[in-house]
């Protein structure tokens, strides 16, 4: 029990981490980028690529994934994303799930369809792990893995508190034109934005490679994970993606030492008591189904901005 | 053609890249029809040789081509069949690792290549389809490694009820095997005969989990299946929590091939794999790329072989023993020897063989009449069609031998014989020791 619990915390932090990506767009750039599990995944292979290729000392590869990753962030934003937007709020949505399609069967030419892991590059911090008391037994890497999820979140609520960017960024999020109208120049603080989401994505495929395995195909069930932890955690705070993950984590932990189907399951059923709870303090049936309608429209801004401007 | 088996085998990219991928392999660009200088026509016996050469099973054919060559130089001057001599000409076919392409693939080469014989090997999901699609088409079909009750039951036929099978013909271990194997095997260290199960929600782990697990159990080990998980889980926690508070100081698993490290580094972390004393692998742990990628956690598991350079057999179909044949496919290919080789060698010993005992090996009924009588030695040792344990099929033996940390020489693992129960001509070449971490 309390080494299912402690195994769920440290996963939550790879989940923080691939959901905190899902959130900065969809906070900022307002869509949802259904394309990001392969995302991650596609982070996984580039760092086996630079090992396999370039013949890099894995930390290399993974140092040199993360700019490769946020430049194609930035591009695909300047134009693909940023074109898409203009067309309401269907056309990112489809245009993010073609991409998704793109790199699947992309990666899958390129690389096979075989599973990889990075952890056969690592020695033996893929297996170290510490005994504590109580029988109690940590990987070395699952806390590796977590640091480096809250140093991370933690960096990015820094960013977003007191640089310039993240005032911008918090600014175009709030509301653009209004933002613009101040002087913040909107489309580069989204192509801001897609690029930090596109190497926090990275980051967490790599996770995923070092702590168990990829294939070319693997990257929807992980956009599901990263969903559910925003979901849980609520949209639009850091620190809640990171509850959130924690709160999958430990789910999933705990429904697998009941059965190992249980695993995913278990997960699947504190999103929908989350969903129900928050949809419960919104007032009387109908209308608080509406009332959560309404707010997550709102939340994923899936009104265009003309009939938000007719409804105010 | 020797300049093209030797571009199959090249480059230092590939060799990473199979350190990449447990199973991992590059596709093998190999010959499509590679021809003994003999005569054309009338007094060629075609056989089509279909087995996965890309795919995540390329490793299974990556010495083909190099087998081919050596078929083509030993039998340069035909095969002697009653008072003609043939010549042997062999088609290769590639199913990409995926059951669909590989029955497509025979269809094809059924309908255009004029075959007289078709062989095939490697997993159920080569074979089956490869063999299914050869029945429908009255084509002689010969094929290996493939646990022969899933090639017999797996494709429809019953218990008790005779063989519905008139063209298709198998050679391989079965579940009898491993239950004499793992008996000896895992007697051979003092445990406290308490064995954690870890087999999967498909095909082989649910037949695993009816037929072997019993007879296990009759055998005096206490039996703990950690039950039915899917392929590709990632987190281990509940299975490895189990096996630690049960005490299974023998662990025994049929995982899908990439998901044991994951397992085992997940074992290692939470304490399990230092408990263990046999940790058996099936499925997973043929290849020594699958270990080098474990690297050091990898040194002193446990596994059954179906074959090994230190087989006491020559094959007919090459001229090698299977010591000369593990030392020249280093040689030429460049990488380090695998159970497949010589397995292949034997379906081609086999093929040889047949070929040599049929009346008319141009005639289909006779060919399938030689394959159903077929007695001969091969690389994997004799096999027997006249005392199979169901028509149709013959059995080979197992050995049990374990991964130690090469001594010497260029690669990194070297696969002690260590148990011979269910194989007793192949000599022991090492005393199996306890698995410990990091050796």
């Amino acid at each position: 029990m309390l080494e299912a619990i402690v195994q769920g915390v440290l996963l939550g932090g790879y989940y923080a981490v691939i959901a905190a990506g899902l959130s900065l767009m969809l906070g900022v750039v307002r869509f949802i980028n259904l394309a990001h599990g392969d995302l991650a995944v596609l982070g996984a292979y580039l760092a086996l690529a630079a090992i396999a290729f370039l013949g890099l000392p894995v930390w290399w590869a993974f140092a040199l994934v993360l700019p490769v990753m946020a430049g194609i962030g930035w591009g695909l934003q300047r134009f693909l994303f940023a074109r898409t937007l203009e067309g309401g709020f269907l056309l990112p949505l489809l245009a993010t799930f073609g991409l998704g399609a793109v790199l699947q069967n992309g990666m899958q030419g390129i690389f096979g369809s075989e599973t990889r892991s990075l952890a056969n590059y690592m020695g033996n911090l893929s297996w170290a792990g510490w005994q504590l008391p109580f029988g109690l037994y940590v990987g070395v890497l699952p806390v590796l893995t977590f640091a480096a999820a809250v140093i991370v979140l933690g960096g990015l609520q820094v960013m977003l508190s007191f640089t310039k960017i993240g005032r911008a960024m918090r600014a175009t999020s709030t509301d653009p034109e209004a933002a613009e109208l101040q002087g913040v120049d909107a489309r580069r603080v989204q192509r801001v934005a897609t690029a930090i989401a596109f190497m926090l994505a990275g980051l967490a495929g790599m996770f995923l490679a070092m702590r168990a395995q990829v294939t070319p195909y693997a990257g929807p069930a992980q956009l599901i994970f990263a969903f559910q932890a925003v979901i849980i955690g609520g949209i639009g705070s850091l620190w809640g993606t990171l509850i959130g993950g924690i709160a999958l984590g430990v789910a999933q932990s705990l429904g697998a030492s009941i059965s190992a189907q249980w695993f995913q399951l278990a997960g699947h059923f504190l999103f929908f008591v989350v969903l129900a709870i928050r949809m419960s303090s919104a007032g009387p049936t109908r209308e608080r189904v509406l009332v959560w309608f309404d707010r997550i429209a709102d939340a994923l801004r899936l009104r265009t901005r003309g009939e938000r401007k007719h409804a105010d | 053609m020797s300049k093209l088996v030797r571009n199959a085998g090249n480059g230092l990219t590939r060799r990473n890249l199979l350190k990449g991928a447990a199973l991992g392999a590059a596709a093998l660009s190999v010959p499509a029809t590679v021809r003994s200088a003999f005569a054309q026509g009338d007094g060629t016996v075609r056989v089509g040789f279909i087995g996965p050469r890309s795919g995540p099973l390329g490793i299974f054919g990556e010495g083909d081509s190099f087998l081919v060559e050596q078929v083509g130089r030993h039998l340069a001057d035909g095969i002697q069949s009653g008072d003609r001599r043939y010549g042997l000409q062999l088609v290769l076919g590639d199913t990409q690792s995926d059951p669909v392409r590989a029955a497509q693939v025979a269809r094809d080469m059924i309908n255009s290549e004029n075959l007289d014989l078709v062989i095939t090997s490697s997993t159920p999901e080569t074979v089956n389809p490869v063999a299914d699609a050869c029945e429908a088409a009255g084509m002689p079909c010969l094929s290996t490694t493939a646990p022969w009750e899933s090639f017999y039951f797996g494709r429809g036929a019953r218990p008790g009820e005779p063989s519905p099978f008139r063209w298709t013909y198998h050679f391989c271990f079965g579940v009898g095997n491993f239950t004499r194997l793992y008996a000896d095997q895992w007697s051979q260290v003092e445990t406290n005969r308490r064995v954690g199960i870890l087999a999967p929600n498909d095909a082989d782990g649910n037949a695993i989990r009816m037929m072997l697990l019993p007879e296990l159990e009759a055998a005096g080990f206490t039996i703990i299946d950690a039950g039915p998980y899917e392929n590709g889980t990632t987190d281990f926690t509940q299975q490895i929590n189990l096996f630690r508070s049960e005490n299974c100081e023998i662990f025994n698993c049929f995982p899908f091939p990439p998901d044991f490290p994951v397992f085992w580094r997940q074992a290692a972390q939470r304490g399990y794999a230092q408990q263990v004393k046999v940790c058996q692998m099936a499925k997973a742990g043929l290849f020594a790329a699958e270990l080098e990628a474990l690297g050091p956690l990898g040194y002193g598991l446990h596994a059954g072989a179906y074959w090994h350079p230190l087989f006491p057999f020559t094959s007919s179909s090459t001229g090698l023993t299977c010591e000369m044949l593990a030392a020249a496919h280093e040689g030429v290919v460049g990488k380090q020897w695998n159970q497949q080789l010589g397995a292949n060698a034997s379906l081609l010993d086999a093929t040889v063989a047949a070929i040599a005992s049929a009346s008319d090996p141009k005639d289909k009924t006779a060919m399938a009449s030689a394959l159903s009588m077929l007695k001969c030695d091969t690389a994997v040792g004799e096999i027997d069609f006249t005392s199979g344990p169901v028509a149709n099929c013959a059995t080979t033996g197992l050995v049990g031998v374990q991964w130690v940390k090469a001594e010497s020489g260029p690669y990194e693992f070297d696969l002690n014989i260590v148990s011979n129960a269910d194989h007793p001509f192949v000599p022991v070449t090492g005393q199996m020791t306890s698995y410990t971490v990091q050796g």
